[in-house]
């Protein structure tokens, strides 16, 4: 490791509402590969927005080269040296490697494009990486792993001298990931400072120097990788703050009947042999991190998402699910996790979309029975305590939390007697949020059984009678809730292979 | 403005409906001051003789675009299905009756096809209705072997069908019995679209249709239906032009489906789906039709009217756009 190439000191920034970054601190050195750790949510994406000018911060100094500055964009941090490598990719499937590579400063003959002047100075790029890949081929063709390759050429090829990798693995293959070190190595070798993101704790041992450790916002710490363990770095990321009531044992009798099991389920590539079983009455948590495949999981349950392989079983009867259809007949309700995009109807009213799973339950002939549709809607508007001048209101002109009150009466409307809660707190405020969780806890003493995946670890302590985890698709642990602490949760929820 | 807004009776009937009445009548107001001739009974009904056809397939392709789609064929299938049924009629002497609802089967079937093709194979709208209209064009022609067709006049037999566009008495009066069918029809489209599980699902689907198929909806059959119902009323279309021009020429028709379509966004329908308005489109196919009838009043070519006309469908766009953008 050579000098500091990167220094970013009490950086503060808040939206409203929310204290996203609280004083964080990260130093970068050249020649360095420095992790950026920490649970979803504990703010390591605001922190490079910040740094990369996405956001303006409140408080603090980044200093870069031994001078202060300040971006406003991405492209000055990029212009200066600093550049991300985004999880999701940013190319243009239709155009060439080449293309994409120099794409926004494509190399002219006039006025008119010069491919093979690009072609040549993308394969020249690329023999400096010990990368083959193509330059004429064409973007979409490659794998998921290649074309990382080509947008960290990209990268490398704007004279990045510090260069971020936000979870760069995720839709790696073993072997790719093996290729992506060699390169990461190299680029350490050629003295860049690299900031590395990931929740995969196996690969921050190999490939990392120093580890930065963020929690709720906050700055936790930085240790050297070599002389810590995952036991350290976890207990980091956890802390050791008590949080408020997490339940101690499970409200569930032993002997209840199992109402879902799921058997070896198969569904695209984030779903890999899932099986597990809901009890009456119970709330089973699905805990992980991002990307674990718990919404997929869900999504499969409930018809949304074709299934490759694997049995679901409704109080002990094999049910064919093809589409969410198929799960409402057979008493499932889907709660999304996306609630503008799978929820609601924004522009019909809340009693319209309070009846949506449930229409022909209101019925008078061919006619819709209005009269009846706004009563039972008003019904639970006042049961979950929807703040909403009257069901007549349109969805969108109400509050996210009010919003997902009326997805939840949607399926309370049905009757359901399997829910799937997915995130189902997410963007809500602090008093919203205890009503929903009050309500969760009313639904299961009804006899009805929640299957709730969260994101958030003291939600999941808070709430769950059983907890499963997940990870890369995979069930990775399951628990009950005296088992279950974020240490467990956590262990598991890092854990590669199943 | 506000206050006016918040007003019992106005909100019942709608503030933008409000407004597309008054332009209405403005409109007339200033053709019947420009040109003098325009005033009199038979303009009236040249007028409403456009607006009837025109107002079935508004009233169809309202549906459409409540689930966010669009159907560029109900021109060419209005003319394919008074094509076919009149073929059938003076050519082959098949029963009057038996003939009218050859036609509204003809339109029904290529609402079909886009339904189908729409909503079970996902194609986009906008495509495959540029298709099928195409294939309307070229069917009618073929079996009518490229001849126009001229229906039979009122006073001929198998002519009694006019009587639903206009009935003469004896002493010469006409009435305009057309209106009256068409506002039959959009009553019954209203109660349709605003009271029935179809109209809800439509409705919903436009607004967020991934949202509707999660609830456990059968989105795919609610999205044809729409379409459906479109081409049943394009078939039906045909039977009130007939009525009021009596012949039709193979290749013909996609004019029809621009005004159609600019009468049910002018009327509110929003472009985007989700929202739409019966009451909107009749009032807009109004518009149109007293526009055409209006500019030939003054004078002025058919190539002016499509300028003129052209210029109001981007205005009335553009303010259904920014009005549905300012919700969002």
């Amino acid at each position: 490791m050579g000098e500091v190439i990167l220094t970013m000191k009490g950086i503060d920034k808040s939206f409203p509402g929310v204290h996203a970054l609280d004083h964080v601190e990260l130093e970068v050195k050249k020649g360095e590969v420095h992790a950026l750790m920490g649970e979803n949510g504990a703010g390591k994406s605001t922190l490079m927005k910040v740094l990369t000018g996405i956001y303006k911060k409140d408080e603090g100094t980044i200093t870069y080269e031994g001078k202060e500055v300040e971006f406003t964009n991405p492209k000055e941090a990029q212009e200066a040296g600093v550049m991300i490598v985004h999880q999701e990719l940013n190319m243009l499937s239709h155009l060439t490697v080449a293309q994409n590579i120099f794409i926004g400063r494509e190399k002219m003959s006039g006025k008119i494009i010069n491919d093979s002047q690009m072609n040549k100075a993308a394969r020249e790029l690329f023999d400096k990486l010990n990368i083959d890949i193509d330059p004429t081929e064409q973007m979409g063709n490659l794998t998921v792993g290649k074309q990382q390759m080509c947008e960290i050429a990209k990268a490398i090829s704007h004279e990045s001298k510090v260069i971020v990798f936000d979870e760069p693995t995720a839709a790696l293959t073993e072997s790719e990931i093996e290729e992506l070190f060699k390169i990461i190595r190299d680029l350490r070798e050629k003295q860049l400072g690299i900031v590395y993101i990931s929740h995969r704790m196996d690969e921050i041992k190999v490939i990392t120097n120093r580890v930065t450790v963020m929690r709720d916002g906050g700055y936790v710490g930085t240790i050297d990788t070599e002389t810590s363990t995952k036991e350290d770095i976890i207990n980091m990321m956890v802390g050791r703050v008590i949080y408020e009531d997490p339940k101690t044992a499970s409200n569930v009798p032993s002997g209840a009947p199992v109402v879902l099991e799921v058997k070896d389920l198969n569904a695209g590539k984030m779903v890999k042999n899932v099986s597990f079983k809901l009890h009456k009455g119970e709330i089973l948590g699905f805990s992980g991190l991002m990307g674990a495949g718990r919404t997929e999981t869900a999504r499969a349950i409930f018809g949304a998402d074709p299934i490759d392989s694997g049995e679901i079983f409704i109080n002990g009867k094999k049910v064919n699910i093809k589409s969410p259809s198929d799960a409402v007949q057979n008493g499932i309700g889907y709660l999304s996790e996306d609630r503008k995009r799978f929820g609601i109807a924004v522009e019909k009213t809340v009693a319209e979309n309070s009846t949506m799973a449930s229409l022909d339950h209101f019925m008078k002939g061919i006619f819709i029975d209005k009269k009846k549709e706004a009563d039972v809607a008003k019904k639970y508007v006042e049961q979950l305590k929807t703040k909403t001048p009257s069901v007549e209101q349109l969805v969108v002109n109400l509050s996210g939390g009010n919003q997902q009150k009326v997805v939840i009466a949607k399926w309370l409307v049905r009757d359901c007697e399997i829910l799937i809660f997915d995130e189902p707190t997410r963007g809500i405020d602090v008093g919203a949020k205890s009503e929903i969780y009050h309500l969760m806890n009313e639904l299961v003493k009804m006899g009805k059984s929640i299957i709730m995946i969260s994101s958030e670890m003291t939600e999941i302590l808070r709430m769950s009678d059983r907890v499963v985890v997940m990870c890369e698709g995979r069930k990775t642990g399951e628990m009950s809730i005296e088992e279950a602490s974020q240490e467990t949760i956590m262990h598991a929820a890092t854990r590669r292979e199943g | 403005m506000e206050k006016l807004k918040n007003n019992a009776f106005i909100k019942k009937v709608g503030f933008n409906r409000l407004v597309l009445f008054v332009v209405l009548l403005l409109m007339y107001g200033i053709f019947a001051i420009l040109s003098p001739t325009f005033l009199s009974y038979n303009r009236i009904l040249s007028a409403l003789n456009y607006a009837y056809f025109l107002g079935f397939l508004a009233l169809g392709v309202t549906f459409v675009i409540a689930t966010g789609g669009i159907d560029f064929s109900i021109g060419p299938v209005m003319f394919c299905a008074a094509l076919i049924s009149g073929y059938l009629l003076t050519q082959n002497g098949l029963p009057l009756i038996l003939c009218l609802l050859i036609s509204i089967l003809v339109g029904t079937l290529f609402g079909c096809l886009n339904g189908y093709l729409v909503a079970y194979w996902n194609l986009p709208s906008f495509i495959t209705s540029m298709a099928s209209m195409m294939l309307a064009k070229g069917i009618g022609s073929v079996f009518t072997k490229t001849q126009s067709v001229s229906w039979p006049q009122a006073v001929q037999e198998n002519g009694e069908f006019r009587k639903l566009v206009k009935i003469m008495t004896s002493d010469g009066t006409q009435i305009p019995t057309g209106l009256v069918v068409l506002i039959i029809a959009s009553v019954i489209c209203a109660v349709i679209l605003n009271k029935t599980k179809a109209g809800r699902y439509i409705l919903c689907i436009g607004s967020n249709k991934e949202a509707v198929r999660l609830s456990g909806v059968n989105v795919k059959k609610w999205e044809m239906l729409a379409y459906v119902i479109c081409g049943t009323l394009a078939g039906m279309a045909a039977i009130i032009f007939v009525g009021a021009y009596s012949t039709v020429q193979p290749g013909l028709g996609d004019t029809y489906n621009n005004e159609a379509i600019a009468g049910c966004v002018m009327g509110g329908t929003a472009m985007s789906g989700g929202t739409a308005s019966i009451g909107g489109t009749f009032i807009g196919v109004l518009i149109i039709a007293l526009l055409q009838e209006g500019i030939l009043a003054m004078g002025f070519q058919k190539d002016w009217q499509y300028v003129i006309t052209g210029l109001i469908v981007l205005v009335a766009v553009y303010a259904n756009v920014r009005s549905h953008k300012r919700k969002n």
